[in-house]
């Protein structure tokens, strides 16, 4: 992909472009938000990385003026604060996902991932019905198939399974599911995403049929397509 | 040191008193003035009527009475003769009463017309006889209600205004007192922005408040000092431990055997454990800044519940134990969804780490009156009445739980998230175990 780093701390930009450089991506880092805009400007990114505390003009006033500009590319907000009151102003302004730094690179590939395949969707919405591979998951009738044959599941086991469902093909990561399924802005001590999809791979799988659900160490949990 | 109200009580009751003493004096003097100019004149105008008559001679005496009384200037003068026997023989007042040699007071029941009080001085006029010469104390016809009346008029008005002023004052002192002290359960409920009203016409009042405030500038200049401290190290700390930890995460993958891969794992846990640690300084730094009330939101507490033994259910089975929650009706109370979550899951997480494996863990929601009460109650352990304030203290770890993982910030954060709802966090006994239990405020119902 090709990235453009909104950043005015050079230490942490540099950082944070060579760690995503290592997973593939073309990066270029702008200091300010009016750098920035120009840059978007000037050549096509496939995602901004925007930092929310920046001089002259503030992360959420660069993601007002992208949107004001018709631009429309994935943008994810990085604070230091982690305020939610922060990510709220963030999101209203027209990004797409927030983190808190130092968020691991492969957690911000992962979300950029996410939100670009989340650009491709044309529309429908939650009573569509989702499919990856054999799995069949109907969100508005709240039931599952695979090979059709009905899940029974519970009421997590059913929003992480469609989740990655939404997802397929992409990793979603721990904090990602935790935001999505549980609602949760925390990482919990004990690993409870990891406990849900252990139950759920056990239900997708006691009727036989490969595990569909593939674990990337560091990063997340992937639903095959 | 008094209260407020005692000590304006004992005000009006000291008030109260001087008021009546300084009447009663007044009263009594102007009386006494009175008694003695009349008893002087008493004595002067018998003396007179007597001076040019021989000692016995009735007659005599009798036609002076007459003189006297006819006379301009002692015509209000009452005279009686009477005999040894006291019986009357003449002059122009009839007395029904005996009254001793010397002065006497005359009131109402003496039945005298036209005489309410007065002075009368029996004397001895010569050979038996008594001559009793009686004066009028009242100037005017109803002088003692007249006087009465003056005084109730007169003090009274005093008492009025004093009374008047007192509640006055009071009313000012109650409300300054109410301001600051709205302020100060503001500022000890994590608003640190909150100041006491000045009054912009100024006084002794307004300085006091301009003080207060300056103090509270300070106090939040300092705390705010303190949080970005805390803060500032959480979060340096945080980004060469988050590059540390993706630097292992490679590692561990590239790992050419199992067992550098499973030191590999347990440094990446120990990465894990101190990320949780800052990441709960961080949090509580900001549930103490009191910012998410702003995004509070009803949030039903049952139903919370019901998502976390859900949640949390395989954690506990996983260790031989049972997690049930015992959650019928809805409970809601105003608050952060996420915030209020994440308590109830640090509690859960605190029963299963610190019982033994086998440990049974119950999360209870009921409502009492005005508020819901969220218990996690387990058959572990539990905590000693002694220990358990420090339980509650940030890192405040009990020597029962060093070998336990856990980094002391657990019960402080939930205790952070219980005042910023209003509410309380207690410690209590389960009998076996612990029950901790969260007190919220109850929220609009429906």
């Amino acid at each position: 992909m090709k990235l453009l780093i909104v950043e005015d701390d050079a230490d942490y930009a540099a950082g944070l472009k060579a760690e995503m450089e290592a997973l593939d991506h073309r990066v270029t880092v702008a200091a300010t938000g009016p750098a920035g805009l120009t840059a978007v400007e000037r050549e096509g990114f496939d995602a901004v990385i925007l930092d929310c505390m920046l001089p002259q003009i503030d992360g959420a006033s660069v993601a007002r003026r992208l949107r004001a500009g018709g631009h429309r590319l994935p943008v994810l907000m990085l604070s230091a604060l982690g305020r939610s009151s922060e990510k709220v102003g963030g999101l209203e302004a027209g990004a797409d996902d927030y983190v808190v730094k130092p968020t691991p690179a492969e957690e911000i590939d992962a979300r950029l991932k996410a939100l670009i395949r989340a650009r491709g969707w044309t529309g429908g919405g939650e009573t569509d019905t989702l499919a990856a591979g054999d799995i069949v998951v109907s969100p508005g009738q709240h039931r599952a198939w695979r090979a059709g044959e009905p899940l029974d599941l519970t009421r997590l086991e059913f929003a992480l399974l469609a989740e990655l469902a939404r997802h397929a093909g992409s990793y979603l990561t721990r904090a990602m599911l935790l935001e999505r399924v549980w609602g949760y802005d925390f990482e919990p001590t004990t690993n409870i995403v990891d406990a849900q999809i252990r139950s759920l791979r056990r239900k997708l799988t006691v009727a036989g049929g490969e595990d569909p659900i593939q674990t990337k160490r560091g990063v997340g949990y992937m639903l095959h397509r | 040191m008094a209260s407020l109200r005692g000590l304006t009580l004992v005000f009006l009751g000291a008030f109260g008193a001087a008021v009546a003493g300084a009447g009663y004096a007044t009263y009594s003097a102007s009386h006494r003035a009175v008694v003695t100019l009349v008893d002087r004149r008493i004595e002067e105008v018998s003396r007179a009527l007597l001076d040019e008559t021989r000692p016995g001679d009735a007659a005599a005496i009798l036609e002076r009475v007459r003189l006297f009384a006819g006379r301009r200037e002692t015509g209000d003068i009452g005279f009686e003769l009477e005999d040894a026997r006291g019986r009357w023989l003449g002059g122009n007042v009839h007395l029904a009463r005996v009254i001793p040699s010397g002065f006497s007071t005359l009131y109402r029941r003496d039945r005298i017309v036209g005489l309410t009080a007065g002075r009368a001085l029996s004397r001895d006029a010569g050979g038996g006889l008594r001559l009793i010469t009686m004066i009028e104390t009242e100037p005017v016809d109803g002088y003692n209600t007249l006087r009465l009346r003056n005084y109730v008029l007169g003090f009274g008005l005093i008492a009025l205004v004093v009374l008047a002023g007192t509640a006055g004052f009071s009313l000012l002192i109650r409300r300054r007192i109410a301001e600051v002290r709205r302020t100060a359960e503001a500022i000890a409920d994590g608003d640190l922005g909150s100041r006491v009203p000045v009054d912009p016409a100024g006084g002794a009042f307004a300085e006091q408040a301009v003080s207060f405030n300056r103090m509270l500038d300070r106090i939040a200049l300092l705390v705010e000092g303190i949080r970005n401290v805390g803060g500032d190290i959480a979060h340096d700390l945080r980004t060469p431990l988050a590059r540390l930890r993706s630097r292992l995460t490679r590692l561990v993958e590239a790992a050419p055997d199992a067992a550098l891969a499973q030191e590999l794992e347990a440094a990446l846990a120990q990465c894990d454990e101190m990320l949780g640690m800052f990441a709960a300084i961080l949090r509580i730094a900001e549930v103490e800044g009191g910012d998410r009330r702003a995004g509070f939101r009803p949030v039903d507490l049952a139903e919370l519940a019901v998502q976390i033994g859900e949640t949390m259910a395989d954690a506990a089975e996983a260790r031989g134990g049972r997690l049930v929650v015992a959650a019928d009706a809805p409970a809601i109370v105003t608050g952060d969804r996420q915030l209020l979550s994440q308590a109830l899951l640090n509690l859960v997480e605190n029963a299963l780490a610190h019982g033994p494996a086998g440990t049974m863990v119950r999360i209870a929601v009921a409502q009492r009156g005005d508020t819901v009460l969220l218990s996690v109650a387990d058959n572990g352990p539990g905590i000693a009445p002694a220990d358990r304030a420090a339980a509650l203290r940030r890192f405040g770890r009990l020597d029962a739980s060093r070998n336990t993982p856990g980094h002391g910030l657990g019960l402080p954060l939930v205790e952070a998230v219980a005042r910023l709802h209003r509410g309380t966090l207690a410690l209590g006994e389960a009998a076996p175990g612990l029950v901790v239990t969260l007190t919220l405020p109850r929220g609009p119902t429906g």
